[in-house]
Order: C-alpha cells, then structure tokens, then sequence
C-alpha cells in the first residue's frame, strides 16, 4: 500500500490549509493544518475526515507532522486489512 | 469529613423545589438528613464504575459530572450536576454503579446513607415521589442529550448545551441576569458533546462571531437568547422545572 498527498483548502472556516491522503489511489483521509485559533496546537496537524473503517470514528486525532500522520493512517489500514483479510 | 450546617441543605431544598413545592415538614425532614460534608479539589472522582455505595452525594456548591471510558480511554460525558443535584440518587435502589462521577471544579458534597434516604422516604412518602421525579427528570435530560449528541450539528449542539446550562442555573438562583459561570474546560465540553477540542474551540468561535455569546474566562454570558434558543433548537419542557406541573 502506497500514501500519497496532495495539498488541498477545505472549508472549514478557521483551519483551511489541508492535504487529501491517497492510499493506492483511493482518498482515505483529509487533514488539516490547525492555525492559530488553537494556541498551542496551532501547526498541527488535524485528522479532519477520514473514510472507512479505522479512519471514520469521533475520535479525531491531532499530530505534529504529515509524516506523523500519514504514518497513523498506514497504521490504520494496515489493521483494517488484519481485521479483515478478505474485504481488499 | 464534617458535619453539615443548616444552609448546606438549602441547594437541595431549593432544587427539590424547583420542580415540587415541599410542604414546611417536607423541607424540615431534608434538612434533619444527617449530611457529612466534603470538600473536593477539581479533576477528583466521587464514585467510580462498580462502586456499591451506602450512601448517596448531594452537590453543595461547584460541579460534577457523570461519565464512562471506552475501552481504549475515550471520555463520554453523559451529564453535569449542578448545586442541589443528587447525581448518584439512583444507587439506593440500583446497588452497583454504572459510570462514574467526577468534580469538575473544586467542589463541596454532602454524603446521605441510603439508610437514613429511606427512613425519610417512609416518613414523607412525597419525598420519595420527589426523587422518583428526580430521577425520571435526570432520563429525559439523558434522552435529550442523546438526541442532541445523535442528530444535532456541533454549532446547534454546543447551543443547546448553552441553553440548558443558562435554564438549569437560573432555576436553582445561580444566574446573573443573561450571565453565569461556565466552568468546563474545552475538553470536558467536547467530552460531553461526543467531538475534539479543535471541534469546540471552532464552534465556541462561532458563536461569538455570531453574536449570540460572549466568554471571558468562564464568564459565560448570552447576548441574544431568542436566536440561541432557536440555533440551538432547545425546548426546555424536558427540564419539568414546573411545580405546578407535579401538583397530584
């Protein structure tokens, strides 16, 4: 499986800098980067969407790097693949 | 622990009566409970998931709030309690806990056995369709709250938070004028509301930018009720607050 990102603006009104996560092609994941409205988080990265299983509950996280994030997300898929090895 | 005074009863007396009027030897049969009293710091559980209490806790002043953890730690508020509540009534009937209370300032409770609950209920059985009221009461507000959670957007639900926090207050005379304390910290209300803190910090933004609120601090102050209320889709008719409305 292949991560791959692509740099994007997503509405969300305060927080617009984001990336489209692909994994082989598919859109997993839309991240974006916090700004200053969160103080201390600002610069973060904020899991904004995510699609599927693993990626899609109310427990979105925040992290301090793409790469960080990406690294979650390969984490993810790669349990939901474990979980369920005939669905992909 | 210490002993209770006799203005310790009067949250409970004050909230009871929020939604019943007591008669003088209902409110004398509340104030002779044997009360011990304790004072808390803020982030300290009260009762834990699998307690079997003897007793019940009654909040004096500050606030608590009921919850329960995920398997893998995730935070689920389900209530607040405010002064006069007594927010682990149910445990004198239901002997083991089903989530766990936690003060959410620095807090004082008053301990009541379930003993002495009982020798009162069998005294003045209207006190005992009182804290049944009580209860029924605390289920439709879990029910709105699961409606809120479930079907409402994070802007129209962090409203409705407001205005039930703003009613709920004011009934039990904490209020002043369209402002209160809101003492949460973010990340109890995006506990509460089933969402992030990032989520909260946005919508709380929001509805500043709007207009509708104002928060210094914990200074929570309405500014325009009318358009709250309605964002917020808040009916208050959950919240029984009429005495009237008991009168049987």
């Amino acid at each position: 499986m292949t991560l791959t990102h692509q740099s994007a603006l997503v509405a969300t009104g305060y927080d617009e800098e984001g990336a489209l996560i692909y994994a082989d092609g598919r859109l997993v994941a839309v991240l974006v980067r916090l700004s200053d409205l969160h103080e201390a988080e600002a610069g973060h990265w904020y899991l904004e969407a995510g699609f599927g299983i693993g990626l899609d509950g109310p427990n979105h996280e925040t992290f301090d790097s793409l790469d960080e994030a990406k690294g979650w997300i390969a984490d993810q898929l790669s349990r939901r693949e474990r979980a369920a090895p005939t669905r992909s | 622990m210490a002993a209770s005074s006799s203005h310790d009863y009067a949250p409970l007396i004050r909230k009871l009566e929020s939604t019943l009027q007591l008669t003088e030897a209902e409110r004398q049969g509340i104030a002779s409970l044997p009360l011990q009293v304790q004072s808390l710091r803020a982030d300290q559980d009260i009762v834990r998931v699998g307690d079997r209490p003897s007793r019940s806790c009654v909040v004096l002043s500050g606030y608590t709030a009921t919850y329960k953890v995920t398997g893998d730690g995730k935070r689920q508020i389900h209530a607040w309690h405010i002064p006069g509540d007594v927010p682990d009534l149910q445990s004198l009937h239901l002997r083991v806990l089903d989530s766990s209370i936690v003060t959410l300032t620095p807090s004082r409770v008053g301990f009541v056995t379930h003993d002495d609950l009982r020798v009162l209920c069998r005294a003045e059985p209207r006190i005992m369709e009182v804290f049944w009221r009580q209860t029924l009461i605390d289920g439709a507000i879990f029910r709105e709250w699961m409606t809120n959670i479930g079907r409402r957007e994070a802007y129209n639900r962090l409203a409705h938070i407001l205005c039930e926090w703003m009613v709920r207050l004011r009934a039990v005379g904490l209020t002043d004028g369209s402002a209160c304390e809101l003492p949460m910290t973010q990340a109890e209300l995006a506990d509460a509301m089933g969402v992030t803190t990032v989520h909260v910090n946005r919508v709380l933004q929001e509805l500043r930018a709007d207009g509708l609120i104002s928060l210094k601090g914990s200074r929570l102050e309405i500014l325009d009720w009318e358009q709250l209320q309605q964002v917020a889709d808040f009916d208050p008719t959950y919240l029984h607050q009429d005495p009237g409305e008991a009168a049987a």
